[in-house]
């Protein structure tokens, strides 16, 4: 049984159809999303509950908005299944990342392509065995929005998890030696950096036949060593804010072509 | 240089190009080889058949794996350790999805890690995800020769019968519980060996793809139209890469 009936607000975001498009980015933090809602034209807080902020506004024409998800995978399958509920179809997850390579710099931009299921929820959807894989077209839009503002990117998986502390503290924990162990896996198979809600989100966008992509920017070192002052004034949120605003203008485009074609 | 050829595939560096086709048949290999230029056969041994031809001018090959991720596995790694970094698997699949056309292509975006081979690998939290520069090249050369096809996640599963007659195997109700999971998640075809290619391709960095003609009920489908996109997939592919262009 539904929990919000038709015309009644969402249960936890509070929004109801209409009150966005069908393009949202989701930050996870609260706080990020009027700055990235100022890229916006005509941008207009909507609604805010517990670690749910939105705003709408436009691009290029077309009603676009972000709503934070939270920190997590729990509270993330909450946003984009009420989303989805509202009329949106099309999710860009952005925000910060761990590095989990050697050889990428501080402040490049992670296109995640799929995601490690290292987390709970879900697997409340699907068996473990099902990949979580972001959409093509909304990785291949936000890969040509970092061409276009010139930011260093890399397209490759996020590892993402459910414990912070596991993952920046691992020798505190009771399974210290399972945390070191995966990491060391992940860092093997490739895995671009670390972060908390791109595996929840596709899978879910999956069930529910959504497109989900994301961006991170990448902040650290593989090896937990701290950055330098040089390598802080280097990174600017700015630029991860600017380029998934750039990749989702490339996505209305590519979006408007195809409608236009059938 | 490797003197010694490779233990299975008997295959040595210069036997095969930088671009593999990975059909399981070996009796595929032949058909597939007479669509390259001065195609050659160069090794035959258990189930491993390997001819190299050119497309292009560049050298590419195609490499039977046998049925199932044990054996497939063994193909990737011992052609990655002769030079090949390149893979695009090619075979027939089951439709998952209901009202599926017969015959179409599904170009593999990533694939349920449902065997246990993989797992020899990586932790099964980590998912088998397709090079997106292969994917975007094999929906480019089904689009170029106008085959319908669908983009999405693929089955790979260790037996075959427990799909095609899950109801005899004592796990009956589990193996349909999870059937209907992948159906609700969306996946579109069911084969058997997408997701360790995958995963393997991840730890050594290199690429790797799939495409597959999906079989919906007893019609026969036409199998040129799936060795020819996998081909044309080959020549985009060879074409981005002598121009140095980076995906996207």
């Amino acid at each position: 049984m539904p929990v919000s009936g038709k015309d009644e607000p969402q249960h936890h975001i509070r929004l109801k159809s209409g009150d966005v498009g069908r393009y949202v980015f989701l930050p996870g933090d609260p706080g990020r999303c009027e700055p990235i809602a100022r890229l916006f034209d005509n941008p207009r807080l909507v609604a805010a509950n517990r670690e749910y902020t939105t705003w709408a506004g436009t691009l290029d024409g077309e009603p676009v908005a972000v709503t934070s998800t939270g920190i997590g995978c729990p509270s993330a399958a909450i946003a984009i299944e009420e989303l989805k509920n509202v009329g949106a179809d099309t999710f860009i997850r952005v925000g910060t990342s761990g590095a989990m390579q050697p050889d990428i710099k501080p402040g490049t931009l992670g296109v995640i392509s799929g995601a490690i299921r290292d987390e709970g929820t879900s697997s409340h959807y699907l068996p473990i065995e099902f990949p979580a894989v972001a959409d093509l077209e909304v990785t291949r839009a936000l890969a040509l929005g970092a061409r276009k503002t010139g930011q260093p990117y890399r397209i490759g998986i996020a590892q993402s998890k459910d414990s912070f502390f596991g993952q920046h503290e691992p020798g505190r924990m009771p399974v210290a030696n399972r945390l070191k162990d995966r990491w060391s896996a992940w860092v093997a198979g490739g895995a671009i950096c670390s972060e908390m809600e791109a595996a929840g989100l596709f899978i879910v966008g999956s069930t529910l036949r959504v497109r989900v992509g994301g961006i991170m920017q990448i902040l650290g070192h593989h090896d937990q060593s701290p950055m330098t002052a040089e390598e802080k004034a280097s990174v600017s949120l700015d630029d991860l804010l600017t380029t998934a605003v750039a990749g989702l203008r490339e996505l209305i485009a590519h979006d408007r072509v195809e409608a236009g074609s059938l | 240089m490797s003197e010694e050829p490779q233990y299975h595939l008997q295959l040595r560096r210069g036997d095969v190009g930088r671009y593999v086709l990975l059909p399981g048949d070996p009796g595929r290999c032949e058909p597939i080889a007479a669509l390259f230029d001065s195609a050659e056969h160069v090794a035959s041994n258990r189930e491993y058949t390997t001819y190299t031809g050119l497309l292009n001018g560049e050298k590419v090959s195609v490499v039977s794996t046998g049925i199932g991720c044990p054996s497939a596995a063994i193909a990737v790694e011992e052609l990655i350790k002769i030079g090949a970094d390149t893979f695009i698997r090619v075979g027939t699949s089951g439709a998952i999805q209901p009202d599926t056309p017969n015959g179409a292509l599904a170009v593999v975006t990533g694939a349920i890690r449902d065997e246990g081979t993989s797992s020899h690998y990586l932790p099964i939290e980590f998912p088998a995800v397709a090079d997106p520069q292969v994917v975007d090249a094999l929906a480019t050369a089904a689009r170029r020769l106008k085959i319908p096809h669908m983009l999405g996640v693929s089955q790979s599963k260790d037996s075959f019968y427990g799909e095609t007659e899950p109801e005899r195997m004592p796990l009956a109700g589990r193996l349909a519980d999870r059937w209907n999971a992948w159906i609700g998640g969306g996946a579109i075809c069911s084969e058997m060996e997408a997701s360790a290619i995958f995963v393997i391709a991840s730890i050594h960095r290199v690429r790797a793809g799939g495409v597959m003609q999906m079989h919906s009920g007893d019609g026969t489908v036409d199998r040129k139209l799936l060795l020819g996109s996998a081909v044309e997939a080959l020549r985009v592919l060879i074409e981005a890469d002598r121009n140095q262009q980076q995906w996207p």
